[in-house]
């Protein structure tokens, strides 16, 4: 580094060149916040239906993603499966490392997906339930037409903090070689000596993503809450501490993984 | 018409309630009286089954479960033959008022939208939000929720209306819209279990009123009988605390 002058205009090249990347980091993210959803439906129903051991095993599985670094969890599903099934004669050394990068991603997102629906479902109050069962809709009718809904609404914010937070703990892909973004930005930094630039361009490129998202998720929200224009702030209450929460422990394992 | 015979119900070891027996003729308006905590919610929380009676027997326009072994069927139909109107209001908060009150018709009697649709914004034109269809929950006042609740039960039709204390959440300058559109569908003859802490509503509404105390009942009878000339101790106690004003105004 640094046998370089600081030009601009190779930041706006590398911008440019860094695109083609972008559909790796678009697909990690897609497919683990796509998986991530159907574990964290899994992962939250014992503990939303109280179902004795599996509730049990979920809590287990939800502390683990969430009280380790992404970084360990990358590192034990990539080396660690592959041992783990030898053992029973399945040979995975020939498995691509965007598998398990995917795995482990959709696990880990799915620990946090499972904790929002716990609290979104249950942040729906329990009156509207009886109602709906006094009405006489069936369990399946009152959590479809009346709990889910709102629960889905209520849970979007938080929601579009996994998913943007999911999107920046891609960039440790790069450790096990994929070539995301940001480990494109790495092999192109390496030839050309041209960190800087290569950083400010990856750095603009997360920055618009995340900017785009949380967009999105904002106007999702309105859209879907727009039948609480008083009472959101009182949504928001109870999302701002999920909210916390998930920022809190998401800045604690970063802290970790320094 | 409705029937309950020997209705038990336990929280763990807690009973609370002690074997209830009671006849509501078509047509009545029950007023359910009673300290806080006698077990009202829960036997009105009984008839219609969001609370699981420990024993006894429900009968509804002839259809009867027996509460020790019911099946889903016999508890489904159970509360397709009630509706209820609770304390706090429980609207589904996501739907308009309009859309609250569509929404058994749909759903569960499976009628077409339009013809839903109709007959719901005839039911709040009747308790009077007729020009407040398209609004949510969130816009309404308590009172306003309150009537958009009994527009819902009124839709389904059903053979009984059970309102737990409709007037308690609300704001005192509120009780009086919520009760006078109880008392006009009370007139037209639609059969009622009412529990509430309102005595002179109780009096003039009711055509048969209970007394609950400690999960049994105390006493009941026309409402009359009840209020000027209480038989039991516990009665007169409970009347003198909570209506001294009824007490003193004959
Ligand atoms: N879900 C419940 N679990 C345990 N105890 C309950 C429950 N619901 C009511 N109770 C108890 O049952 C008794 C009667 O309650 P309730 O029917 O609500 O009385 P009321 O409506 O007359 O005030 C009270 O002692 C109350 O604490
Ligand atoms: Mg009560």
């Amino acid at each position: 580094m640094g046998q370089h002058q600081f030009e601009i205009a190779y930041v706006f090249e590398y911008f440019y060149r860094l695109l083609p990347s972008l559909k790796v980091t678009l697909l990690i993210v897609g497919s683990s916040i796509g998986l991530g959803t159907i574990v964290g439906l899994l992962v939250a129903l014992p503990q939303l239906y109280r179902i004795p051991v599996l509730r049990r095993l979920s809590q287990l599985y939800v502390s683990f993603f969430r009280g380790t670094p992404i970084l360990i969890q990358l590192f034990l599903f990539y080396y660690g499966v592959p041992e783990v099934l030898k053992l029973v004669y399945v040979d995975l050394t020939r498995t691509p490392a965007l598998f398990f990068v995917i795995l482990t991603y959709s696990l880990h997102s799915g620990a946090y997906i499972a904790e929002v629906i716990r609290g979104a479902v249950s942040a729906v109050d329990r009156g509207q339930v009886e109602a709906a069962y006094a009405v006489g809709m069936n369990g399946f009718q009152a959590f479809s037409r009346i709990v889910l809904p709102q629960a889905l609404s209520i849970s979007i914010p938080v929601f579009g903090n996994i998913v943007i937070g999911n999107l920046k703990d891609t960039s440790l892909a790069f450790t096990l070689g994929i070539l995301d973004i940001t480990g494109k930005a790495q092999t192109m930094g390496t030839l050309s000596q041209r960190f800087i630039e290569i950083y400010i361009s990856l750095a603009a490129l997360y920055f618009i993503i995340s900017f785009a998202l949380q967009k999105l998720f904002d106007r999702l929200e309105k859209r879907l809450l727009r039948h609480e224009p008083a009472a959101a702030k009182d949504s928001l209450v109870k999302i701002s501490f999920l909210r916390k929460d998930v920022a809190a422990s998401k800045w604690r394992r970063k802290e970790a993984q320094l | 018409m409705i029937k309950l015979s020997q209705i038990k119900k336990s929280y763990g070891r807690q009973q609370v309630l002690h074997g209830i027996d009671l006849t509501v003729g078509k047509g009545d308006v029950v007023a359910i009286l009673g300290p806080s905590g006698s077990g009202k919610t829960t036997l009105l929380r009984c008839i219609n089954y969001l609370e699981r009676p420990s024993d006894g027997e429900i009968t509804i326009d002839g259809f009867t479960v027996h509460c020790k072994r019911p099946t889903k069927a016999d508890i489904h139909r159970l509360r397709k033959q009630s509706a209820m109107v609770f304390q706090q209001y429980n609207l589904f908060r996501h739907k308009t008022a309009l859309e609250n009150v569509m929404e058994g018709l749909v759903v569960v009697h499976k009628q077409p939208k339009e013809q839903a649709r109709l007959r719901s914004a005839e039911l709040l034109e009747k308790v009077g939000l007729g020009d407040k269809l398209d609004a949510y929950p969130s816009q309404l006042s308590g009172g306003q929720q309150q009537r958009v609740g009994i527009a819902r039960a009124l839709a389904l039709g059903p053979k009984v209306i059970l309102f737990d204390e409709p007037t308690s959440s609300l704001d005192p300058e509120l009780v009086g819209e919520v009760l006078s559109v109880i008392r006009r569908i009370a007139k037209e003859g639609i059969t009622m279990i009412i529990v509430t802490h309102e005595m002179s509503f109780a009096q003039d509404v009711a055509s048969h009123v209970v007394f609950m105390d400690h999960g049994t009942i105390v006493e009941q009878g026309e409402p009359n009988e009840i209020f000027r000339a209480p038989k039991e101790e516990r009665t007169k106690q409970f009347l003198k605390r909570f209506a001294p004003e009824s007490a003193y105004s004959i």
